[in-house]
């Protein structure tokens, strides 16, 4: 079946990042367009994670331009990315261990509650009519991604398949419009990819999201992705779709080491 | 020896039960200022996972503004909400200055970052408003209800029941604004990873400058209960550290547990001071409440009511 995506939804151009000497990027420019599954590869430090930091405003780079939603920006700040409905994932799972699931989940809705801090405070009237409809939007993802009977177990206690399942929901609990997902499979077995992928998948396709996802599993990455950008060194090698990217000498190169 | 520990004192309190109703409410009107001083630690713990060991400094700097503003001749209403403002603007200028540039830092950088802000501010407080003693009188007579004593024997001191009303107020207003809304989640969302908080968009400056205004105002009351029980003076400071053991007990995370637990170091302390004090070669009301949290520590290093400690390895 064809797939079919919408506008531009963020472009990145001529970014250039380093901290102090060490340049982590250099000159990377690519587009994300609405609706589509967009991989971010390469090479252990090629300086993937840094672009997904810059995208939702954690690092600011020097040089360069994003644009948004058709908004120019020299930088992104975190919290208009996060208001502005960029949601992510972290490659270390960044949950807050001490919470149960369910909470978890809930702090990915506190940029959706609109009650001011007196109606919070007293727990009465609009406040909790609206805690109640995000409470229930979050029961939604806790039935989309399976994870029932771990609502109330406190995050800490999970295995890591299931945390970065939790940190999944907490994004989508966000209802972005661009999901980053750095690493969303490191560590987990053949089954849990599988589960990994299928979710994936499926938010893509029921809430059209546009998802931008960094893997090191190739045949991960060459199944759901409708789009590759190939990273080395903090440079752009390639562009394109999975079957051009595959077929690009440079990016064989770069992954299989070149005689000397 | 087995006597005077054990016996004795359960005669004592079987023979007089008035006298030791009135040392128990003594006891439990004076932990009640303890929890008042415990609160504000908690509610920048909550927000941090850190100590705060300027919670001290602020109560004592809140309270010299006080009185400073009244001795200068403002309405004595006025001076309390000047120091109000004055204690939300020290919040601000904290998160701009110290806490900003510190985000994503070990806790332990924002602990010594906070031991700076108490040695600044002590030092601040005193030059503006110099360091002698100086008595406060709210206009509350520290004296027992006269009909309640005449009519059962009961002595109840008058300035402890105020400030025990004016905690529970406090109290309870905090506990609605901190628990089961989304600024609670929020608090503790940040508390436990500032980089998660911030891609959920949760707003760092905001709550940071919240928790920080509120444990401001929290320890100007403090400042001005203990201020005119012991004098506006250096020494307020230091009642920080009573705190100490009753965050232990109660848990540096629970608004309730610094109740409870202010509760029984306060009516604990007391207790064991009259009944025990005489057995244990008296004064043992000043490390009674240590004795306890170390205790506490062996076997519930969480407290009470603290969230448990997870560490999957």
């Amino acid at each position: 079946m064809e797939r079919t995506f919408g506008e531009t939804l963020l472009r990145v151009d001529h970014i250039s990042l380093s901290f102090g000497g060490v340049k982590a990027l250099t000159d990377i420019s690519f587009s994300i367009r609405e609706k589509e599954v967009f991989a971010i590869i390469g090479p252990n430090g090629a300086g993937k994670t840094s672009m997904l930091n810059v995208i939702n405003g954690f690092y600011h780079p020097q040089e360069g331009e994003i644009t948004y939603k058709g908004v120019h920006r020299k930088q992104m700040k975190s919290h208009d990315a996060a208001v502005q409905g960029i949601a992510r994932t972290f490659q270390n799972v960044a949950l807050f261990k001490g919470m149960s699931t369910l909470d978890n989940i809930m702090t990915g809705r506190i940029i959706r509650m609109k009650r001011n801090m007196f109606w919070q405070a007293m727990y009465l009237g609009p406040a909790r009519k609206e805690e109640m409809e995000n409470r229930e939007v979050v029961e939604d993802i806790i039935d989309f991604l399976e994870i029932q009977a771990i609502r109330r177990t406190p995050v800490g206690r999970l295995p890591y398949g299931l945390q970065k399942r939790v940190e999944l929901g907490r994004a989508l609990a966000m209802e972005p419009d661009l999901l980053l997902l750095d690493e969303p499979m490191a560590g987990m077995n053949i089954e849990e990819k599988q589960d990994m992928c299928r979710f994936i998948l499926d938010v893509n396709d029921q809430y059209g999201t546009t998802i931008a996802l960094i893997e090191h599993d190739m045949g991960v990455v060459m199944d759901i992705s409708d789009r590759v950008v190939v990273l080395d060194y903090g440079k752009k090698l390639a562009d394109g779709s999975p079957d051009e990217v595959r077929a690009n000498q440079d990016v064989i190169d770069a992954y299989l080491g070149v005689p000397h | 020896m087995f006597q005077a520990f054990f016996v004795d004192p359960f005669i004592m309190i079987y023979d007089a039960p008035l006298f030791f109703v009135e040392v128990l409410v003594s006891g439990l009107m004076a932990g009640v200022m303890y929890s008042l001083v415990a609160l504000g630690f908690v509610i920048i713990f909550k927000a941090s996972g850190v100590f705060n060991l300027a919670q001290g400094a602020m109560v004592l700097f809140a309270a010299l503004t006080f009185v400073g503003l009244w001795e200068l001749g403002v309405n004595p209403w006025l001076s309390l909400i000047i120091s109000a403002l004055v204690m939300i603007g020290f919040a601000f200028t904290v998160e701009r200055i110290v806490l900003r540039p510190l985000v994503n830092q070990d806790p332990i950088i924002f602990f010594m970052a906070t031991l700076g802000i108490s040695y600044f501010l002590d030092g601040f407080g005193q030059t503006i408003w110099g360091g002698e003693v100086r008595p406060l009188d709210i206009g509350i007579p520290n004296e027992p209800f006269m009909d309640l004593a005449d009519m059962t024997g009961l002595y109840i001191n008058k300035f402890d029941v105020f400030s025990a009303v004016v905690c529970s107020l406090l109290v309870a207003i905090l506990a609605g604004f901190f628990t089961k809304t989304k600024i609670g989640r929020a608090l503790r969302a940040v508390a436990d990873d500032h980089q998660a908080a911030l891609s959920v968009g949760i707003p760092l400056k905001t709550i940071w400058t919240i928790v920080w205004s509120v444990a401001g105002i929290v320890g100007l009351a403090a400042g001005i209960l203990w201020g005119s029980k012991l004098g506006v003076q250096f020494a307020l400071a230091l009642i920080a550290f009573k705190a100490l053991p009753v965050l232990i007990l109660g848990g540096f995370t629970s608004i309730p547990g610094a109740i409870i637990g202010g509760l029984i170091i306060g009516s604990g302390e007391k207790i064991a001071e009259v009944y025990w004090g005489e057995a244990m070669g008296g004064a043992i009301e000043d490390w009674f409440a240590y004795v306890v949290a170390l205790i506490f520590l062996l076997f519930r290093p969480q407290g009470l009511f603290g969230e448990k400690i997870i560490e999957r390895v």
